[in-house]
């Protein structure tokens, strides 16, 4: 069976990108009222990592991202 | 002046100790984020120098590159970011003494991060081999893209080796329910290694 | 901070059995004072062996047409005095010499926050030291301090030994700014609020950030540097699309916060220095610590300054004009807070007082031709000239190395229990400021009459003012070579000085000279100032220091 490559890297892209920004923001809602330094450096990370998911799963469905223009 | 004897009571000394403890743990934890912080201002020299240099008004991609592959990219990108979920999950379950999925959550992290390594190794090599794009020959395009990344692949496999060792360290009985600074270290590394993979994607990957 | 006053973080660690073995105790030492020494020691070195540079410079600046070098040795021989000086003289000796041996004790701690990682960053020194000299050998660096590309990419090998020497230099001063920055939030004894710290602790503590931070924007451009001269990456090559100007950018975000670096704790000594001899409080505590903040973080957005001849649009040199005569009002408040703390004092004019004076005096006509150096109108007549060496050694020589002076002659005492000869002192210091204002103050018309800096000849209308400054440079010389004597002389011959010689009320004077290797048997309660001369001493706790009572090892 035919695979295109970068579709397959798209979906998973997708998928994950949900599926780690759903964890990440669960964990910081969770998290929420801790303190503490190392507790606030910890609730900033899984912001910013909530970010970068948000953000691969957008370049996955082609809204971040400059690809190349078809021909 | 003379040095007298070893000290006193065994309840004192406990409660001494715990004291100790917290005191030395607030010292490590502020120079650890220092450290973090510095390696921060390292990158974003290299960052900085890479805009500088994109910016220099040749268009981007330089003549001849294409660039790079987003999905390639996007796909490394939520496999590392995968990871630091699950190292946030393996320290949790370390606090709430969950040594079973601790371990399994580690483990995870340390596979995840071995993925993204595997993935940059693909891309390297397509780039390389395919493309043709080298860091020394194929101007600032090679020269930013190579430097930046490969140094945050160092991190990354200093960080996997680091989480190996803490991982093994765990299972000797180093750390305990309440004593894990080095857990908490790890884990503090690897969310930073992530959050540099967030600028380094979007400003490589995706503008 | 805390809130309340009394618990103030006050980490202090168990004393811990005393180290046992010459090399345990002096070699690989985890004490902060013998580290302290060890830098000091180290740092002297170097500033003999740059010292000895600056004197070819001087010798072939005799004839207007040279001939004591060559032109080739002549870009070695100043490439490596500036390195050196900067790097491995000025630096470690006000951070790691005068930080180590009297930050942890003033704020009533037992040692800094990482004692391994203090020795490491010490240790680090050395072989960085050795590796720039080792660039002689191979090659030295040729493009000045400042290794501008392209000529530091086309220059021999000694220029990568240079880079790998400075990175490696540079990591030992991230260590150690992380470690006081640590240390000084950290361990203060209970009470020392910020607000209660004395002023060289203010002034470490605002130095150790640019330690941290504008040390590795610097490794950065280094490893840049590096890589591009070994393995062809290109980042500053124009031909391969690199870009000169940036390492400008990337060096001078680095150059201009380190010397904030090389001037702060020089600030903080002399902020102790000047009350303590005048026998009254500092003028301005507050504005003086915070002023060193400011400094500090305005360091960061000035260093343009250094390119306003680069090509540099006009919209992006006014800024940093702008900002950097606005630096001098922190400076300035100094300078003022200083001066009105001697008026009306009873002034003891110890050799440390006279370092301290001059220090003032001096650094203020240095901070002047660098208000000057910030209009770019003057700076684009006199960039590159002999203007701004004078400018430099004002503030470099006049400002951080009498401040290094007045540090020594001051802490001496506490380090080794000795007094340094006061008549070699006053000779010293007297025969210092003349031999120094005759080399350097020549130089600011040498260079507004266009004598370029770097040139190992000159037109022969500069001839006479070059012999003069070569000659009081050699007074200058002899000047420190007293000061040498005066050390080797006093370790063995000095006066007794027994704890407190000067009358200080900052905690390192409360305790013996040397300190113990635990510093405090009790960790004192602080809830004062120190500087009130006519009040007690703000301090509970004490009362053991100074006597025989035995310690517990293990005690906290």
């Amino acid at each position: 069976m035919h695979i295109d490559v970068p579709i397959l890297e798209k979906t998973v892209a997708v998928v994950g990108g949900i599926i780690v920004a759903l964890v990440s923001a669960k964990a910081l809602k969770d998290d929420w009222t801790s303190v503490g330094i190392d507790n606030g450096v910890f609730k900033l990370m899984l912001g910013l990592l909530c970010l970068g998911a948000v953000i691969a799963l957008l370049a996955g469905v082609g809204v971040l991202g400059n690809f190349p223009k078809a021909a | 002046m003379a040095v007298a004897s070893m000290s006193h009571g065994a309840i004192a000394e406990h409660e001494g100790a715990d004291q100790l403890y917290v005191e030395t743990r607030a010292l490590r934890l502020q120079g650890f984020l220092l450290f973090l912080v510095s390696d921060c201002v390292l990158f974003s020299s290299f960052i900085f120098a890479y805009l500088y240099m994109r910016n220099s008004g040749q268009g981007w991609p330089p003549p001849g590159i294409s660039r790079l592959d987003v999905s390639l990219g996007a796909l490394n990108s939520v496999v590392l970011f995968g990871s630091g979920a699950t190292m946030h999950y393996a320290l949790e379950n370390w606090k709430h003494n969950n040594f079973g999925r601790y371990a399994f959550f580690m483990l995870a992290t340390i596979l995840l991060g071995s993925a993204f390594l595997s993935g940059q190794a693909v891309e390297y090599t397509h780039l390389i081999f395919v493309e043709h794009v080298t860091w020394a020959g194929s101007g600032i395009f090679g020269a930013s893209f190579f430097t930046l990344t490969g140094m945050h692949g160092f991190h990354v496999t200093c960080g996997v080796i680091y989480l190996t060792i803490l991982f093994l360290q765990s299972v000797h009985g180093v750390y305990t329910k309440d004593k894990y600074f080095g857990l908490t270290a790890g884990t503090l590394y690897w969310h930073f290694v992530d959050v540099i993979w967030v600028v380094l994607f979007s400003i490589f990957y995706l503008i | 901070m805390s809130a309340t006053a009394v618990h103030a973080g006050g980490i202090a660690g168990h004393i811990h059995p005393e180290p046992q073995g010459f090399v345990r105790r002096y070699i690989f030492s985890l004490d902060h004072k013998i580290i302290g020494i060890q830098y000091l020691i180290t740092g002297f070195v170097f500033m003999i062996l740059a010292g000895l540079l600056a004197e070819v410079i001087r010798t072939q600046l005799l004839h207007a047409n040279g001939g004591f070098v060559s032109p080739d040795v002549y870009d070695e021989v100043y490439s490596v005095h500036g390195s050196t000086m900067v790097w491995l003289v000025v630096i470690p000796l006000l951070t790691g010499a005068f930080g180590n041996i009297i930050m942890p004790v003033q704020i009533g701690a037992r040692d800094v926050a990482f004692p391994w990682l203090n020795m490491i960053s010490f240790w680090i020194f050395p072989v960085a030291g050795l590796m720039l000299f080792s660039s002689f050998l191979m090659g030295a660096p040729v493009a000045g301090w400042t290794e501008y590309p392209p000529m530091s990419l086309q220059a021999g090998p000694g220029t990568s030994m240079w880079a790998a020497a400075i990175f490696l230099v540079g990591v030992s001063s991230t260590l150690t700014g992380i470690n006081f920055l640590v240390t000084i939030y950290q361990m203060r004894a209970p009470g020392m609020t910020f607000t209660r710290m004395p002023l060289f602790v203010w002034a470490q503590f605002a130095t150790a950030p640019l330690l941290m931070i504008a040390t590795t924007a610097l490794a950065a451009a280094l490893a840049a540097l590096f890589i591009e001269r070994q393995f062809g990456v290109p980042f500053y090559d124009p031909t391969k699309g690199g870009s000169p100007l940036m390492w400008q950018h990337m060096f001078w975000f680095y150059s201009h916060p380190a010397v904030y670096i090389m001037i702060l704790p020089a600030f903080g000594m002399i902020s102790e220095i000047i009350p303590t001899f005048a026998r009254k409080p500092i003028f301005g505590y507050k504005m003086i610590a915070f002023s060193s903040m400011a400094i500090a973080l305005a360091g960061f957005m000035v260093w343009a300054h250094h390119m306003f001849t680069s090509g540099l649009a006009p919209y992006l040199q006014l800024p940093f004009m702008i900002i950097t005569f606005i630096i001098a009002i922190p400076t300035g408040v100094k300078i003022f807070s200083w001066t009105a703390t001697l008026w009306g004092g009873k002034i003891h004019y110890t050799t440390a007082m006279l370092f301290a004076i001059g220090f003032v005096g001096l650094f203020t006509l240095g901070g002047i031709t660098g208000i000057f150096l910030a209009a770019v109108p003057f700076d684009l007549h006199v960039h590159g000239t002999y203007f701004v060496v004078a400018h430099l050694h004002y503030v470099l020589v006049g400002g951080s190395l009498m401040g290094i002076f007045a540090g020594t002659y001051f802490y001496f005492p506490k380090m080794s229990g000795r007094l340094m000869n006061e008549t070699l002192g006053k000779w010293n210091f007297w025969l210092f400021l003349i031999g120094f204002n005759g080399t350097f103050l020549p130089m600011h018309w040498l260079g507004m009459l266009g004598m370029p800096r770097r040139v190992p000849e000159y037109d022969p209308q500069f001839q006479f003012w070059n012999d003069f400054a070569s000659i009081s440079s050699f007074v200058m010389t002899f000047a420190i070579l007293l000061f040498f004597i005066n050390i080797l002389w006093s370790i063995r011959n000095g006066k007794k000085s027994g704890p407190n010689p000067w009358g200080g009320r900052t905690l390192e004077w409360q305790v013996p000279s040397p300190p113990h290797y635990y510093n405090f048997k009790n960790i004192p309660t602080v809830f004062g100032l120190p500087y009130n001369f006519s009040q007690p001493l703000p301090y509970k706790g004490l009362e053991e220091e100074l006597t025989d009572t035995p310690v517990t090892v293990g005690a906290h």
